[in-house]
């Protein structure tokens, strides 16, 4: 298949200089905004005691732990600002990413022990689901850090039961382990209750002298039978209590090594932890790159920088959605797939790292005359028509055939509306392209490139695709929302307008709550609030994009599920007809 | 002999990046046109050298009118 993918048809053209001019504010403000998402990501790592203060205490904290585990230049952190039920440490407190141990990609995911010892936060276990979920997808091993001193127990009642509260993540981990996915952990510090089945779940568990896990800590075992209330005497009998068995707390490594032999290994320093973790990781089945390659690894023809020119901030300025891909893709190559069918969407085979994967995204602009062939109206870009929703339901349906990993890259104002688009079947087929998605069974990931609107968001392999998509990029330009906050404000108040119209009453209040609920939808929409509430697993810089598509095609070719070997593959001889 | 920039789709005129006399190339960015809520670019089909321009900010245009003449 080599005349197939080794040079695949170049596309796109270097910058004008015109452009890069016209682009300088707008490209100015793009880097402003990631300045400030770097801001907040810094917080958080800020967050609890400071580094310094840990390391007195002969201790690293995650951060250093994750630096030393894994290869230099592979880290990819996600969900770094993610925050959903506004927790006042600015966390859900475990830091987690993809990143290379010893040459595999693995799913890392550690407690901070500079917040509370590691303790359980509100939205911590939605977290860790979405964690699990992303090894579960790209089929590679989980990797925990665990320190974790157990529930936060004033706030207890916020995560500790529920269908998806802290108890899910030990399921989740039976189930990886049940579809044959690793989950290695190494065990620092005290883990009790909560911490300590943290510890257990795991695979192969990998402990630090000083460790600890138990069904309950100090705190519990110390404690006494409620007694209606509390008095000094109970006070000071608690103290001489928690003092004897602070002293000796339950489940250290002279029990779960010397006689449960829960822990595989005890090491003397903690950077030996970290060292098992990395010989385990060698042990775990992966292929190397060279067994999926179809071609050499090029960089792309043009440089990650033009997209700061080439993607607007302003929402309604139009750009070339092909330009951006090919300052992604190996050697800005490509296979084109129908591409004089449904223009408004671009479907196409691309390289990364010489690994093929599959391209879909939102043209923008102007569609040309006489399309939508069923309508009288012009069609424009970023939405969804007839032809573009059978294009991609064919073309995706081919990537499951051809097991190709797909990246969806949406800037979508909606699928088209009104009585001729339901003629034109919309609603069923854009429901049928869910059903497609489903049907593939291939890891997906998402670039939410600008705008994510309406059901579109949905089925163009939107994070909702929770079996498929393996975690969804946002950018310093991404603005998610079902609608524009304008047309909500329409939607909303329209009728109430015209009612205060007919009443004979000012229509001011009712400009006033409109510009409100819009001011709303922006502030509710922009990237920092996309990735604090999980809208996004994490908004990256547009330089760092290619970093990110390399970090997940090398997962997913890691140790795929299922192979199509490339001389079987259909959707290549389709394109080439 | 000069070429005819013609409006791809009716709107309105947002912007003009160019000037009389400017040269251009094939698929330089002449002018912005608001359509259906969203700023679209109009571009260069040729070479050549900006003759006329027919429009100016804030005009509404219809499909097809001529924008301006490119002198190639």
């Amino acid at each position: 298949m080599k005349p197939y993918f080794e040079n695949m048809e170049r596309f796109g053209k270097a910058l004008k200089q015109a452009r890069i001019k016209r682009a300088a504010a707008s490209a100015e403000q793009l880097k402003q905004t990631e300045n400030d998402t770097e801001q907040l990501k810094k917080n958080v790592e800020a967050a609890g005691f400071s580094t310094e203060k840990i390391n007195q205490r002969g201790v690293m904290t995650v951060w250093q732990r994750i630096e030393y585990l894994v290869d230099p230049g592979s880290w990819h952190p996600l969900h770094s600002t993610y925050n959903p039920l506004d927790n006042v440490e600015g966390t859900t407190n475990v830091v987690d990413g993809l990143g290379k141990i010893e040459g595999r990609w693995a799913v890392v995911i550690g407690f901070d022990n500079k917040v509370m010892a590691g303790a359980w936060l509100p939205g911590q276990s939605e977290n860790i689901l979405r964690v699990t979920d992303l090894a579960q997808r790209l089929n590679i091993p989980l990797v925990w850090l665990v320190n974790c001193s157990g529930a936060k127990l004033p706030e207890q009642e916020k995560f500790y039961a529920n269908r998806r509260g802290a108890g899910t993540p030990f399921y989740r981990h039976a189930e990886l382990e049940q579809a044959g996915i690793p989950i290695l952990a190494g065990i620092y510090g005290t883990n009790p209750a909560g911490g300590g089945y943290q510890s257990i779940s795991p695979t192969i568990l990998i402990a630090h002298k000083n460790a600890n896990i138990a069904v309950g800590g100090v705190g519990i075992v110390s404690g006494m039978a409620p007694r209606g209330g509390f008095s000094v005497e109970m006070l000071e009998e608690l103290v001489e209590k928690t003092r004897e068995f602070s002293a000796s707390p339950p489940g250290t490594v002279a029990t779960h090594f010397d006689q449960t032999g829960f822990f595989s290994h005890v090491c003397e320093e903690e950077t030996e932890v970290l060292d098992g973790l990395k010989e385990y990781m060698q042990a775990i089945p992966a292929y190397q790159a060279r067994f999926f390659r179809v071609g050499t690894p090029k960089e792309p023809e043009f440089p990650i920088e033009d997209l700061y020119s080439l993607i607007p901030a302003n929402q309604k300025e139009v750009y070339n959605f092909d330009e951006v891909l090919a300052r992604l893709v190996d050697g800005s190559e490509h296979m084109e797939f129908r591409p004089d069918y449904g223009p408004e969407m671009y479907t196409g085979l691309c390289k990364i790292d010489g690994m093929l994967v599959a391209c879909i995204g939102n043209r923008q602009g102007y569609l040309g005359k006489g399309y939508p062939e069923y309508a009288d109206y012009p069609g424009m870009g970023g939405k969804l028509y007839r032809q573009g929703l059978i294009k991609m339901n064919e073309f995706v349906t081919m990537c499951g055939r051809d097991r190709i990993p797909v990246i969806w890259f949406q800037d979508t104002s909606g699928i088209d509306v009104g009585d001729l688009a339901e003629k034109a079947e919309l609603l069923g087929l854009g429901q049928s392209l869910i059903y497609s998605i489903q049907q593939t069974d291939v890891p997906m990931m998402l670039v939410v490139l600008r705008k994510g609107s309406a059901a579109a968001h949905y089925v163009l392999g939107g994070p909702t695709a929770n079996r498929h998509n393996a975690f969804t990029l946002g950018t310093p330009a991404t603005e998610i929302a079902v609608m524009h906050g304008e047309t909500a404000a329409v939607a909303t108040y329209s009728r109430r307008a015209m009612k205060e119209k007919d009443a004979g009453r000012p229509l001011q209040p009712v400009v006033d709550k409109m510009n409100a609920l819009a001011e709303h939808y922006h502030d509710h929409s922009q990237p920092d609030y996309c990735a604090r509430y999980g809208l996004v697993d994490e908004i990256v810089k547009l330089q760092d994009l290619r970093s990110y598509l390399q970090a997940f095609a090398g997962a997913a070719y890691q140790n795929p599920t299922s192979i199509c070997p490339r001389h079987h593959m259909l959707l290549p001889r389709s394109i080439k007809g | 002999m000069a070429t005819e920039v013609l409006v791809p789709l009716a709107g309105s005129i947002w912007e003009i990046l160019v000037e009389v006399g400017d040269t251009v190339e094939e698929d330089d960015e002449l002018l912005v046109i608001e359509a259906l809520k969203m700023e679209n670019l109009v571009y260069a089909p040729c070479d050549g050298t900006v003759s006329e321009i027919r429009v100016k900010k804030g005009d509404t245009v219809e499909d097809d009118d001529v924008l301006m003449l490119i002198k190639e």
